[in-house]
């Protein structure tokens, strides 16, 4: 299927936080609570529409443990989007942010989009993390900020959306070099135009939702 | 690259990485990302026969597709069902069950129908384009068990050394006492002083010949008749470059190493180093390719010299006396300078910038078959061998640890490091890991991919003091021995 863009993305943070729930949510739809520990950088894609424009999602899944941090670093080269995430229900995910983010600012490129994500939102009753925590800390560093459940899918599809969307406003803005694969951002084989007549279009493509369309 | 075989021409088999690896097309789309280069290893839910670890990464942008390829699987060799009557036939059967080890030939015969697992690993590196080192990872297996087929029964047969023509009646001599005399030669070791009892019933002598040499022949074979098919089928489809081609077999408690090209595969047990292959390079091979070029000079062209020289001969040196090589010298003499020297030489460059004919940095290998030198109508492949240089390792004289394994790894892993430097960083790695994790061997060999790639630092990547990572496609297999303890 052809796309107007691909972006890549990079998804961080603590063993166990729920990456890789939260990438299967994304790309399969599906909840598997039980699953092996990602070792090394797992990929998932996904086609998305962002203003009537195909957009094809890449997204590397990597290992949490700290003995992987060296092995995964050179990953955040090239990447236009990262969802940085910690668990709701765990403090000690949400203190290591810091050491997260300043490893992501220091290989990415500086434009690179980080969305920051609490999950796990639907285990209200083992919250440790206050909602305007994750919030004080997204406006302190100039992230863009969402609670998520890779479990019941709430926000997930809007988490990876916002992101894309926010990628695109800069694209729009002229602060990408699109023709500079480092930046994370391919243009696609053939632009493709047209509005979605064929059915593949909108097949996969997720419709367009408001940001804060509130089910956590 | 020279060749340019129809391009119109459909694929033999899709580009893709190795099957074992069981990645989607949109992995295989992430994974090919020249600028972060992510190390791609076994998922966990996935396992190779003895708990092999694989890990590998694609080059730096040298080309768009990791042109290694790889595949592992356990083969059954079983003889062929109404075949040609290439095995001894059942009247000798018959008659050899009436000897007093009877008891045993019936075992035998209930096992002829079972088939011997065959255990194999492969590794190929491409260049010029993709398509033979994917051809050779999906078939080179079929040639292989379609050798063994052939012989599987004699190799079974352990007791009794192959019979030299096949379907002729052993019992020249009285049939006990010619067994006795082989089995007896055999343990006394060759050059035994005759005894004056043995009767000299022979009329000439014969040579002795190993069941491990029938193995080693047919992997030999196997190398030959792939490459046959590459060039058959190129006809008919587009089967582009050619590949280096490393692989291990393990059969009835023995490993088989066969190389062609510039892969390496050691042994490391209890931290010592075994080398189980050597390169074939434009250096390693001087002597055989400027034999050959000096034999049958039209394969130059008119437009190389099949001698070697310390540089390049300039015109106005004609006359003088300069230091060269012929195909029969390791050592440098004079010559006097001619015209026919000022032509570019068979071989030039040194280590990794060696060349044959300024094209090609690698001897031995599969496909090919199409190229030349640039901007001639020279061609490469009369140059290039397809035989394999096997080596055997007897799994059953060894009592392996956890810790001991085969490595077999490209060039990229083996051109920034040494054999030392893959020893320590394995013995240091293994060690650290549970021995009961599936995984360690895995792990293991992420961490070589990852010593040879290096991080990637402002000016490009960078391993350890600092020296420059591989920006080569670098896989790396890393097969412990232990299980070969159960064998046999
Ligand atoms: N209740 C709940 N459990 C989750 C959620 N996301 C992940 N998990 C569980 O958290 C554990 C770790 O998830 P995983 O995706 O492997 O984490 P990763 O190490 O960050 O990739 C698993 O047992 C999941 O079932 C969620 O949103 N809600
Ligand atoms: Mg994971």
């Amino acid at each position: 299927m052809t796309y107007a863009y691909l972006f890549k993305y990079i998804i961080i943070g603590d063993t166990g936080v729920g990456k890789s729930c939260l990438l299967l949510q994304f790309t399969d739809k599906r909840f598997q609570p039980v699953h092996d520990l990602t070792i090394g950088v797992e990929f998932g894609a996904r086609m998305v529409n962002i203003d009537g424009k195909q957009i094809k999602l890449q997204i590397w899944d990597t290992a949490g443990q700290e003995s992987f941090r060296s092995i995964t670093r050179s990953y955040y080269r090239g990447a236009a989007g990262a969802l940085l995430v910690y668990d709701i229900t765990r403090r000690e995910t949400f203190n290591h942010l810091t050491s997260w983010l300043e490893d992501a600012r220091q290989h990415s490129s500086s434009n690179m989009v980080i969305m920051l994500i609490g999950n796990k939102s639907d285990l209200e009753s083992r919250r440790d993390v206050k909602r305007e925590e994750g919030e004080a800390f997204a406006r302190e560093h100039g992230l863009i900020f969402m609670e998520t459940s890779a479990k019941t899918a709430c926000n997930v599809e809007e988490a990876f959306i916002n992101t894309a969307k926010e990628i695109y406003r800069k694209i729009q803005q002229g602060l990408f070099d699109v023709h500079n694969e480092a930046n994370g951002i391919k243009i696609g084989p053939q632009q493709c135009i047209s509005t979605s007549v064929g059915p593949s279009a909108s097949q996969r493509s997720s419709s367009e939702i408001g940001s804060n369309s509130g089910c956590c | 690259g020279g060749g340019c075989g129809g391009s119109d021409l459909p694929l033999r088999f899709p580009y893709g990485r190795p099957e074992f690896l069981g990645l989607s097309q949109d992995e295989v789309e992430c994974s090919a990302d020249h600028i972060a280069r992510p190390i791609l290893i076994l998922k966990e839910t996935r396992r190779l026969p003895w708990a092999t670890g694989y890990a590998e990464v694609i080059n730096a942008g040298k080309s768009t597709h990791n042109e290694d390829q790889a595949s592992c699987e356990v083969l059954t060799v079983k003889k062929k069902a109404g075949a040609i009557t290439s095995t001894p036939n059942r009247n000798s059967t018959k008659r050899r069950s009436s000897l007093p080890n009877g008891e045993g030939l019936q075992l035998k015969e209930n096992a002829e129908s079972e088939g011997v697992s065959c255990h194999y690993w492969s590794l190929f590196d491409g260049h010029a384009g993709s398509g033979a080192a994917v051809v050779a990872s999906r078939l080179l297996q079929h040639h292989i068990t379609e050798q063994l087929q052939d012989i599987v029964e004699i190799l079974k047969n352990s007791a009794v050394l192959p019979p030299t023509c096949l379907g002729e009646e052993p019992e020249t001599t009285p049939a006990n006492s010619r067994t006795l005399t082989r089995a007896a030669s055999l343990r006394s070791g060759v050059g035994a002083p005759g005894s004056p009892s043995t009767p000299p019933t022979r009329f000439f002598t014969e040579k002795k010949i190993p069941h491990e040499c029938l193995v080693i022949g047919a992997l030999e074979s196997a190398f030959k008749e792939m490459d046959l098919q590459i060039e058959r089928e190129r006809s008919s489809y587009n089967i582009s470059g050619g590949c280096t081609a490393l692989i291990v077999v393990c059969l009835l408690g023995k490993l088989y190493v066969a190389n062609a090209g510039d892969s390496r595969a050691i042994i490391i047990r209890n931290g010592e180093i075994i080398p189980m292959s050597s390169e074939f390079t434009p250096e390693t091979e001087r002597q055989r390719l400027q034999y050959l070029a000096f034999m049958q000079p039209h394969l130059l062209g008119n437009e190389f010299t099949h001698l070697e020289f310390p540089r390049r001969v300039q015109r106005k040196e004609l006359g003088k006396k300069m230091l060269y090589r012929d195909f029969n010298m390791t050592g440098w003499a004079y010559k006097t300078i001619e015209d026919d020297d000022l032509k570019f030489p068979l071989i030039y460059g040194e280590g990794k910038k060696a060349r044959v004919m300024a094209t090609i940095g690698v001897t031995r290998g599969l496909g090919d078959h199409d190229l030349k030198v640039h901007d001639s109508n020279i061609y490469i492949k009369p140059f290039l061998s397809s035989a394999p240089e096997v080596r055997v390792y007897d799994l059953s004289k060894y009592e392996h640890g956890a810790d001991d394994v085969l490595i077999l790894a490209t060039d990229g892993l083996w051109d920034v490091l040494s054999n030392e430097e893959v020893a320590e960083a394995i013995t240091q790695f293994l060690p650290n890991c549970d021995p009961d994790d599936p995984h360690r061997y895995t792990l293991a060999a992420q961490d070589l991919v990852m010593r040879a790639r290096g991080v990637l630092k402002d000016r490009g990547w960078r391993i350890s003091n600092d020296r420059l990572g591989s920006g080569d496609d670098i896989s790396v297999y890393v097969i412990p021995l232990i299980h070969g303890n159960k064998l046999s």
